[in-house]
């Protein structure tokens, strides 16, 4: 049961906040499929730059965490005009540009990690180790039952995320920004006419996607491999996407829908151990999430209601 | 101090193809009602977007009291107090009314001095105060979504007036309300006017102008063709410069002689798609050679009927015959073949294929049937000779005849390639909806005739308006329609524009 929850949780809050990077981006009115290839490349870009850091100026990448974070929130956001600009500027079809991004980034971060390696370390490799990150307990509260587990164990990244989760919220929902955001994706022409730049906003909103992704993905890195590789790649980025599209974009369903998504994973594991399966129908195990988003697909459908405005292209001369 | 507070001098503007405006001047007095009078694409609204930071003209001035100016954004626009009423709300509808109104100068606050956040409880108030002040009320926290069309545009109106507008415009403010609401709204502008401020009206019809406005300018094809003063001037006069010829009013309409039953339709019921019953039992008849018109506020579901009937929308309960038969599980095409012509409300999306040359439009109906098709190859000579047939036969102007691609064509002729397909199919039953939405008045002239002539060739009409004139007009039968209910079923000659703008409204009689 404690490891049901320990690992949903480092699952589930990584995927939240990209979720709510899709958030922001899907209620300014651009549809961002780009989210699975933003956390490459976010996750890619971090873990580049501690293991040249720590290489060149010999810090143990221990030190970097926090580094790691930061810069893969950069790199994120930095792949993440790439879309705001083929999206915003020149309206180009907004599911297109996010799966050529995510195939972008794949064949991208591949070909440059095989490359660096053997050029910077002389290695045959395609992953960049970064090391494991430190977990922490809170001693006090891990001791109530049950619930405890969720204190123990805890990666820092969980810490970081919820802060910056909690944050975003408030943004979306109580500031002139947010405001402004979410009118966007409703009807973009009643933000021209009241004299805010449309495009600003989306620029700002995709960028923070792609920053919140960057953030997911380095999460990723750290807590299920210990190194960035090609097997990041794994569609997260796009359970992510599910998870908001279920939690109707909004940031509290959402959250609720990742950790669902979570502890199907990790109770699937579970489940696999109890039985004693052979390891190699762990693999089967995994598609727990995705058979669990076909299902909710099912039922929720109906209800959802996506921002009006979602795709629309914003011609700022048609009426 | 010049004694105008807006100027525009010179104003030319052209987009590709067109010229929208051509040297306009005109000059607007400080509480004043303006009205900008015109048809469809005369240049009204092109004109105003330009007051308002829209567009930029290319070539010439606008001074605002006094100073001449650059509008470049409906912010700068907004700073020059100059406000805005589209056509096409432009309102968030998700969002409620206060957050509409503050959207892009959002009161602050700070949670502890530290965190901004926008202070919607000070501006609710603050919209309720200045909405009581102008008798405008509205519940400043429902949403956009719930609440009707006419209130929506008294979000807009306040909108300006909390941006300290002093100028404010009103394009085709009108088009969507009822009578009653047409009335309403006149009165406020009325009112806003003896306020101080100056109010510019961009119409096209005749009565508000007369009604409200102090002075108009007229302009046709994009050109000032004259500014008068409106109570020294007739409505004729008015609409003969609008429209650049003599216009005449009155619809010859003959005397009905109404045979059998064409079409019966018995306690219809449909729903939406949100499982909601939008059409609640109702229940008319339609005789050879009558008009029978469903009026009612837009939404009220009479387009559900009219697509119900035609095929194109399931039905819950309820019958419908065609010449006695039962037609109500029949596909789209055993209807058509059994008598149904249909003119439906979206004509370049439902009514043809905009890509589509005119020719093809044209068969539309007819291409899978000899000889248009002969063994599963179009026979093109036939289509286009057809074609040529009915653009002579209904007079469908364009620029390349039959090759012309529709997209082209201009929304007056496209409805009339429309109707003329319609016709030829030698229906029982004609459903028109909104067959003269969009169009200027030459156009809608034409159209009214062609629906009056097939009326007295003996053949059942259904007609679907939100056009009230042209119901009273050309209907001889009228169903008001409210909230899914036909709530009165009566000849027109006995009745009221009041009386049934009254049932619009959902007012019922006990008779």
């Amino acid at each position: 049961m404690e490891t049901i929850i320990i690992d949903g949780l480092s699952f589930g809050l990584p995927l939240f906040i990209m979720a709510i990077g899709g958030i922001y981006s899907e209620r300014s009115g651009i549809i961002n499929l780009a989210i699975e290839g933003l956390q490459g490349f976010g996750a890619f870009f971090g873990s580049l730059s501690i293991i040249l850091v720590g290489h060149f100026f010999d810090i143990p990448l221990q030190k970097l965490f926090y580094l790691a974070l930061l810069l893969s929130m950069f790199g994120g956001m930095l792949f993440s005009t790439l879309h705001g600009l083929l999206c915003i500027k020149f309206k180009a079809n907004q599911v297109i540009s996010g799966v050529v991004i995510n195939i972008l980034s794949m064949a991208l971060t591949i070909f440059l990690t095989t490359q660096i390696n053997s050029i910077v370390f002389g290695a045959m490799s395609d992953k960049f180790r970064i090391g494991t990150s430190n977990r922490f307990t809170i001693e006090f509260l891990a001791k109530i039952p049950i619930v405890g587990a969720a204190f123990k164990n805890i990666y820092p990244f969980q810490v970081v995320i919820l802060i910056i989760a909690v944050f975003a919220a408030y943004v979306l929902n109580k500031t002139r920004f947010g405001l402004r955001l979410r009118a966007c994706g409703d009807n973009p022409h009643s933000v021209d006419a009241a004299g805010v730049e449309v495009s600003r906003i989306q620029y700002l909103a995709v960028m923070i996607s792609g920053a919140l992704s960057g953030l997911g993905g380095i999460s990723f890195a750290y807590s299920i491999s210990t190194n960035f590789s090609p097997a990041i790649y794994m569609g997260y980025g796009y359970l992510a996407i599910a998870a908001l599209i279920f939690g109707n974009w909004k940031v509290l369903p959402t959250f609720g829908a990742c950790l669902l998504f979570g502890f199907a994973r990790s109770g699937g594991y579970y489940i696999a151990q109890l039985l004693k399966m052979p390891s190699t129908f762990s693999d089967l195990i995994m598609i727990l999430p995705y058979v669990l988003t076909l299902l909710l697909l099912i039922f929720f459908s109906k209800a959802n209601h996506p921002p009006r405005a979602l795709g629309e292209i914003y011609d700022k001369g048609k009426r | 101090m010049s004694e105008y507070i807006v100027e525009m001098k010179n104003i030319t503007k052209r987009f590709p193809g067109v010229v929208a405006n051509d040297d306009i001047t005109i000059q607007i007095k400080k509480g004043e009602i303006y009205s900008i009078l015109g048809e469809n694409g005369a240049g009204k609204s092109t004109l105003m977007s330009m007051l308002f930071g829209m567009y930029e003209p290319d070539q010439g001035e606008i001074w605002i009291r006094g100073e001449k100016v650059n509008i470049k954004s409906p912010n700068q626009a907004t700073k020059l107090n100059i406000g805005m009423v589209h056509q096409h709300f432009k309102l968030v509808r998700n969002y409620t009314v206060t957050e509409n109104i503050i959207l892009g100068i959002e009161p602050i606050k700070r949670y502890g001095g530290l965190f901004p956040y926008v202070n919607l409880n000070q501006a609710a108030k603050d919209i309720a105060k200045l909405s009581k002040r102008y008798g405008l009320e509205v519940d400043p926290n429902k949403k956009i979504e719930d609440i009707n069309v006419s209130l929506q545009q008294r979000v807009e109106i306040i909108k300006m007036l909390y941006r300290e507008a002093e100028i404010l415009i009103f394009d085709e403010p009108t088009a969507v309300l009822t009578p009653q609401e047409v009335e309403f709204l006149l009165k406020i502008i009325e009112e806003l006017r003896n306020g101080g401020k100056t109010i510019i009206l961009i119409t096209h019809k005749l009565e508000e102008v007369k009604k409200v406005a102090d002075r108009c300018a007229i302009l046709n094809k994009g050109r000032l063709v004259s500014v008068l003063d409106v109570k020294d001037t007739s409505t004729k006069t008015m609409a003969n410069l609008m429209v650049g010829r003599e216009v005449s009013f009155e619809v010859a309409k003959k005397p009905s002689t109404f045979g059998e039953v064409v079409l019966k339709v018995e306690n219809l019921w449909i729903r939406n798609q949100d499982n909601f019953d939008i059409v609640k039992g109702v229940s008319f008849n339609i005789r050879k050679g009558e008009i029978f018109a469903i009026a009612g506020v837009s939404g009220n579901g009479q387009i559900e009927i009219a697509d119900a009937i035609a095929g194109l929308r399931k039905i819950s309960q309820g019958n419908i015959y065609l010449n006695g038969k039962n037609i109500k599980d029949l596909t789209i095409r055993d209807r058509i073949e059994m008598g149904i012509s249909y003119i439906p409300e979206d004509r370049q999306d439902v009514g043809l294929i905009l890509d589509f040359s005119l020719a093809e439009n044209l068969s539309l109906k007819d291409y899978y049937k000899k000889p248009f098709n002969e063994n599963g190859f179009l026979n093109r000579k036939v289509i286009n000779d057809y074609g040529a047939q009915l653009i002579e036969k209904y007079d469908i102007r364009s620029g390349q005849g039959i090759k012309t691609q529709v997209r082209s064509m201009s929304g007056g002729n496209q409805q009339k390639a429309i109707i003329g397909r319609e016709i030829e199919l030698e229906s029982s039953l004609m459903i028109f909806v909104q067959p003269t939405r969009g169009l200027d008045i030459g156009a809608i002239e034409n159209i009214q005739k062609m629906i009056l002539e097939e009326r007295d060739k003996g053949k059942a009409i259904l007609l679907i308006s939100l056009e009230l004139d042209e119901i009273m007009s050309i209907s001889d039968t009228i169903g008001v329609i409210y909230n899914g209910e036909i709530l009165k079923i009566q000849a027109t000659q006995s009745l009221s524009i009041n009386e049934v703008g009254e049932f619009m409204m959902g007012v019922k009689y006990d008779d």
